[in-house]
């Protein structure tokens, strides 16, 4: 089966609804109290809240009831190794993207539901609840923020010229176990800034790859290269970012094609020719000093 | 003129007035539009200026002027190298806009930061950002105010609980200077301070704005901010602001405990209900610096 059209934008619109109604005032609620409340998840900087489980069970109830024979797949209820991204349409869901920020009461977090089928990502919502911030697209119906169509201005793409999202995460060791993430990323940083490499205009960080993502959808930034993020993360605003006329290729040089669970990525702005975005995709890859590996 | 004899007050609300009623709609209008802007004289591919920052100045300075005829201006288009001076007279200093990057390319955190020194200490600040719509002021002794509502610093303070390097999260912006020693320092530092080895921070947010960040300090959202290369202009609102909220202003470099306003190298700390956390969270983040920063 596929999804028409029609059924997407049904479907976006559930989805709104869903994030408007239960989960952002959820997490507008809880940001910035729940510091005794966190548990560790990978380490110490990779937090996990009750909050987060709360809200992903809520998400799950509504989608099993209204989308039965869809599947789910969910930060909080990810099993690696088990959880596997079919053919099928599968409900990919952040209940809340950005927990760090969450904790923090750092304004960008959000909530963050993709649908994919047949591995594309087919719609997108993503929910800032202290920003009021709703972005949501299906594909063949366009990209809004809050109802309005997302409009990037044309103009020329370059890589000197750009502001692109890069942000730290939370794999900081440095060539343990064979793996050089955390050096490669830092040195790309550093080929991008300099002056004697991509020179860019500037670096921006918020935090919360779906709102990066939605901010390269608005043409707000240029880019956002990112390694170590989930398809949770990404799901939504990679649907979301193709109707603004953007496009994500993979963070490592060559990757032109990559599944939602890739875990690296590169998001590229629309509002310029598909020439364009390959020249800046092109330029961007000479700059990364490494291959970043997350599959062993 | 001592700073007892100025009501301070009521050049808090004259300012908050002038960003919210007469900067605040130009930068939002023009935030984005701005498609031709030049390399500020005999400076760097990526330290830029629009138009509109010139345009914006003025009508600040016309205002001020008007208001307040004896005291002195510095502003960030009108400051000469080497010949203009801060000196114990009330002065402006202010930044038209603050994140110009951010204002070119639409990124929604370019702001205005209106300061008062008296006796070269920052007496008044008023930041507003109009695509956010936020409006934060205070004035010395009087407390700290969003949006003209009385601002619960106290209650932010408990709310946050303690204040730890490893569990905070830090603003770090790589600026425009790209090269050299002061370039190097930075990029060591930064990963110092995220690497499991390091200071293993929370993780770092990176807005293109120093005044927004200090403003983000001040609300509760991030813990400190490190930077070097930047200017009176860029802090001194934020300064007094940060201080009534219990924060500090120090040197980026190791042992700097006072600075003056131009000092051009900076960490801002927030507050925290034991002063003895603050210092030793300030000693362990000077312990993170890879060299030293200089700017003349």
């Amino acid at each position: 089966m596929a999804l028409t059209k029609e059924q997407l934008k049904d479907i976006e619109t559930k989805l709104v609804e869903l994030a408007a109604k239960q989960v952002g005032p959820l997490i507008k609620e809880h940001a910035g109290t729940q510091f005794e409340a966190f548990d560790d998840k990978a380490n110490q900087v990779d937090l996990v809240t009750a909050v987060d489980k709360k809200i992903e069970s809520i998400i799950k109830q509504s989608l099993s009831t209204l989308y039965p024979d869809f599947k789910f797949v969910g930060e909080e209820s990810y099993e690696e190794d088990h959880t596997v991204i079919g053919k099928e349409p599968t409900f990919i869901i952040d209940p809340i993207d950005g927990t760090t920020n969450f904790i923090h009461g750092y304004p960008y977090s959000c909530t963050s539901m993709g649908l994919v089928e047949n591995g594309v990502p087919v719609c997108g919502v993503v929910f800032n609840p202290h920003l009021d911030e709703m972005y949501h697209a299906s594909a063949g119906n366009g990209a809004f923020l809050n109802g309005k169509p997302l409009k990037v201005t044309e103009r020329e793409l370059k890589l000197q010229q750009s502001v692109i999202a890069l942000e730290a995460g939370s794999e900081r060791s440095s060539g343990s176990s064979g793996d050089d993430n955390f050096d490669i990323k830092q040195a790309t940083y550093r080929n991008l800034l300099s002056d004697q490499g991509g020179y860019i205009h500037g670096s921006r960080s918020c935090g919360s790859a779906a709102m990066n993502m939605c901010m390269v959808a608005a043409g707000k930034l240029d880019a956002y290269w990112e390694g170590g993020c989930w398809a949770w993360d990404v799901c939504a605003g990679w649907c979301i970012l193709a109707e603004a006329g953007g496009i994500v290729v993979g963070g490592n040089p060559q990757e032109w094609e990559v599944p939602v669970d890739e875990r690296c990525y590169l998001a590229v702005r629309g509002g310029c020719s598909q020439p364009a975005q390959k020249g800046f995709v092109k330029e961007f890859w000479s700059h990364v000093a490494g291959k970043l590996k997350y599959r062993w | 003129m001592a700073d007892t004899f100025l009501d301070l007050l009521s050049i808090e609300k004259y300012l908050c007035d002038l960003a919210v009623e007469k900067v605040g709609p130009i930068i939002k209008a023009k935030s984005g539009t701005q498609h031709t802007y030049d390399a500020k004289s005999g400076s760097r591919a990526v330290d830029i200026v629009t138009a509109i920052d010139k345009q914006v100045e003025n009508l600040i300075w016309s205002n001020v002027k008007q208001q307040y005829p004896d005291f002195l201006f510095v502003g960030e288009e009108s400051f000469v190298a080497g010949q203009t001076q801060i000196t114990d007279e009330p002065t402006f200093i202010i930044d038209p806009i603050d994140g110009t990057t951010n204002f070119v390319h639409d990124f929604p955190f370019s702001c205005t930061s209106l300061g008062l020194t008296v006796g070269k200490e920052p007496v008044v600040g008023v930041i507003y950002n109009p695509h956010l719509n936020l409006l934060i002021s205070a004035s010395k002794s009087n407390g700290v105010r969003v949006n003209g509502e009385e601002f619960d610093v106290r209650a932010k303070k408990l709310e946050m609980g303690s204040l730890k390097l490893s569990s905070s999260v830090v603003a770090l912006q790589p600026g425009s200077a790209r090269e050299g020693p002061n370039f190097t320092t930075k990029m060591k530092t930064y990963q110092n301070l995220l690497s499991c080895d390091g200071g293993f921070v929370h993780g770092f947010r990176n807005l293109g704005s120093s005044a927004m960040t200090l403003a983000y300090i001040c609300l509760g959202y991030l813990d400190s901010y490190w930077d070097g290369g930047c200017y009176s202009w860029d802090v001194c609102a934020g300064w007094c602001i940060l201080k009534e909220t219990g924060g500090r202003i120090l040197g980026a470099n190791p042992g700097e405990w006072e600075v003056p306003v131009h000092n051009r190298t900076y960490l801002a700390v927030r507050g925290c209900e034991d002063p003895q956390e603050q210092e030793e969270y300030i000693k362990r983040f000077w312990d993170c610096v890879d060299g030293k920063l200089q700017y003349n």
